[in-house]
């Protein structure tokens, strides 16, 4: 049976003891609340799909010192040699990476005319082929691809033609089709790109942007002694690939060097691994946190059980159940810990707002507070049950005894 | 009202097997001041806990006002504790954390009742001890005599069938023993069952019957009436007689006259 009144004359005639314990809980809480706050948000940011086959899809850098030789029909060569090998399901030139943390952006004008004209959120800007959307492994959901014939080999400016993601469209044109819609990568009228498809998503390569998943394929195949290829293979061939391209590569011409190969997954893991050390790190603290809380709500209980020994004996003698017994120390932690829970709350969403002012995070969701709350609740009871059923198989006899 | 009948009480060690009660027979009838003497150590405590169902005994049967204890679980056994039998510890056993009011309040909430009778009956309980003016005070702001007097009204308050009192008057000084002794003389007087263990024979005389128990068993029985001696010695529950009191309502006279004829 409840017995609030009491146990609050109890509390409240001792108090040194649980107002410190309210204190752990109330810190704790607050403190819990954010970091689960965080690291939920690290780890919402960290499960963002690239849109891309991150497994099958990875890059190597190329670089061509040889200045005899027409570096346009070289990365042609390089390009049709590697689709052929055993393994590879489709390659091609790209000017970026995702998730690689570089690459190109940029912002493009639109609308009908030069008075309703207006830019648009920046994007990240991918210069390829017919092949980029199969090599990345991105859905073409509305439109179409490139065609061979426009695919244009050069410089940025000749870009006629664009794919852009949903979210771009989505930015750009609202509920509208983006397809056959115009942009200018100038002012209006100045280079027009005509959007001629749409993918489901495909993000850029810098993951703490808050426009990641704007993306726009343009027409082009660059050419420069630098090159970013492409490659999408079978999943685990990447380590006999490496060797394979380069071995071809070479073979072709060996005034080249051929490095850094990586696949989008590997990005993944290399630009998030500041968010995860993160996530890592908040979560052992509010691991331990909940374990010295709970290691003190069970200390309490151990303790009031050895000091009220005497007292606990002579309650059985009065007439209370075991299950009073235990219903006694759970009801006297519960108030602390509700009002340790309540006021952690309040505590943890000003310390939100503090963070939110200072470090530019998002705004503390209430439901984290709650979950604390409630979670501490779980704790208690698992901390409490264990000394309190001790407790409440004190024999009665203990009562006439004079310990 | 009580009847213990061959109680044996073993506690046994890997390597000691001690017998704190051995064939112990009681026979206590309704409305009776029963004093248990002996030595320290003769099994005075283990009585009074297995009569308060304190603890349980390993041979015998014993009843208490009807029922069969022998193989009562934990919660009957906390029931029958609860609402039959009112406790008086020597320490007086209060909870320093909680005013007289809820020190007497205790068994009630145990009891279920709710708190407008509970209420009353510690206001009622209080009243009787002639402390109800203090039921805010705590314990430690009262002296040993009152202390033992809430005990008592903690005890009262439930209304018990029977008090079992642990030494009542063992903490406190000779004008406080007698105090409460006159008190829980009245509650007799009223017709309540007690129990008392003492060590103080003078106080023991002042009960109807007193027993002394020696190395766990009855080894002695004096009945007082009217200032009269009887004395016996015995083991057996049938041994001691109940000497009717003049001053008892015609009915339990009657009724103890018919239990003796019977047996």
């Amino acid at each position: 049976m409840l017995q609030i009144k009491p146990i609050l004359s109890t509390l409240m005639r001792n108090k040194s003891g649980p107002i410190l314990l309210l204190i752990q809980i109330i810190l704790s809480v607050a403190i819990v609340a954010n970091a689960s706050f965080i690291i939920s948000e690290r780890l919402t940011l960290m499960d963002r799909e690239s849109g891309t086959a991150e497994e099958q899809v990875f890059d190597f850098r190329l670089y061509s010192f040889d200045k005899n030789i027409d570096l346009e029909s070289q990365i042609q060569r390089d390009i049709r040699a590697i689709r052929d090998l055993p393994g590879v399901i489709d390659a091609s030139t790209t000017s970026m990476v995702p998730l690689s943390g570089g690459g190109w952006s940029s912002g493009y004008t639109v609308g009908s005319s030069e008075e309703t004209a207006k830019d648009t959120e920046n994007t990240a800007v991918y210069y390829g082929d017919e092949h980029m959307i199969n090599t990345l492994g991105v859905e073409l959901i509305e439109g179409r691809n490139f065609y061979e014939e426009e695919v244009l080999t050069g410089s940025p400016d000749l870009a006629t033609h664009g794919i852009v993601s949903k979210a771009f469209a989505k930015a750009t044109w609202g509920d509208d089709t983006a397809i056959g819609k115009t942009m200018y990568a100038g002012d209006f009228g100045n280079m027009p790109i005509k959007v001629v498809g749409v993918v489901d998503k495909l993000q850029g390569a810098w993951v703490n942007s808050d426009s990641l998943d704007n993306s726009v394929i343009l027409n082009i195949k660059l050419v420069n002694v630098f090159t970013k290829v492409l490659v999408r293979a079978e999943v685990g061939t990447l380590a006999q690939l490496k060797q394979e391209i380069t071995t071809t590569l070479l073979k072709d011409n060996r005034n080249r060097v051929v490095e850094r190969f990586t696949l989008i997954s590997e990005h993944r893991k290399r630009v998030y691994r500041n968010h995860e050390l993160m996530a890592t790190v908040l979560s052992m603290m509010v691991i331990l946190l909940l374990l010295i809380t709970s290691l003190g709500l069970a200390g309490m209980v151990m303790f009031n059980i050895e000091r009220r020994t005497k007292q606990i004996g002579t309650r059985r003698a009065l007439g209370a159940k075991k299950r009073d017994i235990i219903s006694f120390f759970l009801v006297e932690n519960y108030i602390i810990c509700v009002v340790g829970g309540v006021i952690g709350g309040l505590v943890a969403v000003q310390l939100g707002q503090q963070l939110m002012s200072v470090y530019s995070l998002p705004k503390l969701e209430l439901i984290y507070p709650i979950a604390t709350v409630a979670g501490l609740i779980v704790l208690t009871t698992i901390a409490v049950i264990l000394p309190a059923r001790k407790a409440a198989n004190i024999s009665p006899a203990i009562a006439t005894r004079s310990v | 009202m009580l009847s213990m009948k061959n109680i044996s009480k073993v506690f046994q060690t890997d390597l000691v097997e001690t017998h704190a009660l051995r064939d112990f027979n009681l026979e206590v009838q309704e409305g009776e001041f029963v004093a248990v003497t002996g030595p320290s150590g003769s099994g005075k405590t283990t009585f009074l806990n297995i009569a308060g169902l304190l603890e349980g005994f390993t041979h015998g049967d014993y009843f208490l006002d009807g029922v069969n204890i022998s193989n009562l679980n934990d919660n009957k056994s906390a029931t029958i504790r609860n609402e039959k039998i009112g406790f008086i510890f020597q320490g007086f056993n209060l909870i320093p954390d909680l005013n007289l009011a809820e020190n007497v309040e205790v068994p009630l909430r145990y009891r279920g009742f709710n708190a407008a009778e509970r209420k009353r009956r510690v206001q009622h309980a209080l009243e009787q001890v002639g402390l109800a003016a203090r039921m805010k005070h705590l314990p430690s702001q009262l002296s040993g005599g009152q202390q033992q007097r809430v005990a008592i009204a903690r005890a009262l308050a439930g209304e018990p069938r029977f008090l079992l009192a642990d030494e009542p008057t063992g903490n406190l000084d000779s004008m406080m023993a007698r105090q409460v002794m006159e008190l829980l003389e009245n509650i007799n007087k009223a017709g309540t069952t007690i129990i008392m263990v003492t060590h103080d024979a003078e106080l023991a005389r002042r009960a109807q019957r007193n027993i002394q128990i020696v190395d766990g068993q009855v080894c002695d029985f004096t009945m007082y009436q009217g200032g009269a001696r009887q004395q016996g010695m015995g083991t057996k529950a049938d041994k001691p007689h109940l000497v009717t009191d003049a001053d008892k309502p015609s009915d339990e006279s009657e009724q103890a006259q018919t239990e003796q004829a019977a047996s």
